[in-house]
């Protein structure tokens, strides 16, 4: 079962820069940042009450991120729901006919994750997290 | 210290057609859609949701045009702060430019856009109980 928004997710150009707004302006503490190597994004976490908020750079050009940025620029990129168990909820999401980009868990900056295809939500990109042990 | 926001208020999610969003989110992943309204003069038709502290917010025209697909985008997000006079001075402090809190629709709150430095997001501050009755009036 969802239980909350775990992040929401914004592709930016330069993490750098948009700490100087999440971070520095708005006062938010950063709880990672760490470069993703097989994904070719830096993901830094900010805590925002019982949620996050993700900044996503791309570091190589061949990724979704990247090409999401490419061609729509920086915004919002995916939303992330907190489940205690990200594999029952692609397997439940997949019986509903729901088009998965991870058929199962994976280890992300959020935890163990899983997306589903944005086509099966009208466009909108959805993840699921489960965090690791002792993470917000 | 920042602009003291407390959380994630609401995140807005555009569609062409809202109902129909609300109502896809709703069979895939179990989201109870709580409330509808079309806004009084904004000719928009809103659904709500809300997990844990955070609004979804599918947000459509009121009168839905003909379409080849259902397109949604996620659009923007709303932080909750406790002073929003505090958080627009510290947000200015820095550089960046928000404009005047002025009522919200939910009753009693303020709201103020913040318009330079968020990184293509549309981008909010909104304060609850920030309105006394007389002044919700006015």
């Amino acid at each position: 079962m969802l239980s909350k928004v775990h992040h929401v997710g914004i592709v930016v150009q330069n993490a750098d820069e948009a700490l100087k707004f999440y971070r520095d302006a708005l006062g938010l503490t950063v709880t990672a940042d760490r470069e993703i190597g097989d994904q070719g994004v830096r993901g830094v976490l900010l805590a925002i009450g019982n949620s996050e908020i993700e900044l996503l750079q791309p570091t190589r050009d061949d990724t979704g991120v990247a090409k999401f940025l490419a061609s729509r620029g920086e915004g919002m990129h995916h939303i992330c729901f907190e489940s205690d168990d990200v594999a029952k909820e692609l397997n439940a999401a997949a019986a509903k006919g729901v088009e998965l980009i991870d058929k199962a868990p994976r280890a992300g900056l959020a935890g163990m994750i899983g997306f589903c295809h944005p086509k099966s939500n009208h466009g909108v990109l959805v993840e699921f997290a489960t965090p690791f042990e002792g993470h917000h | 210290m920042g602009a003291g926001a407390t959380h994630i208020d609401h995140v807005v999610i555009s569609s062409n057609d809202s109902a129909a969003t609300a109502q896809r989110f709703s069979e895939n992943l179990g989201i109870e859609i709580k409330r509808t309204m079309s806004r009084p003069g904004t000719r928009a038709h809103l659904e709500f949701a809300k997990l844990d502290e955070v609004v979804l917010e599918f947000a459509g025209p009121g009168e839905v045009q003909p379409y080849d697909e259902v397109a949604a985008k996620l659009w923007g997000f709303v932080l909750a702060v406790r002073d929003l006079p505090a958080a627009i001075a510290a947000v200015r402090a820095a550089g960046y430019e928000a404009e005047e809190p002025h009522k919200a629709v939910q009753p009693g709150a303020m709201f103020a856009t913040v318009k330079t430095g968020t990184h293509g997001v549309p981008f909010a501050f909104i304060q609850y109980n920030a309105l006394s009755n007389e002044e919700e009036q006015s």
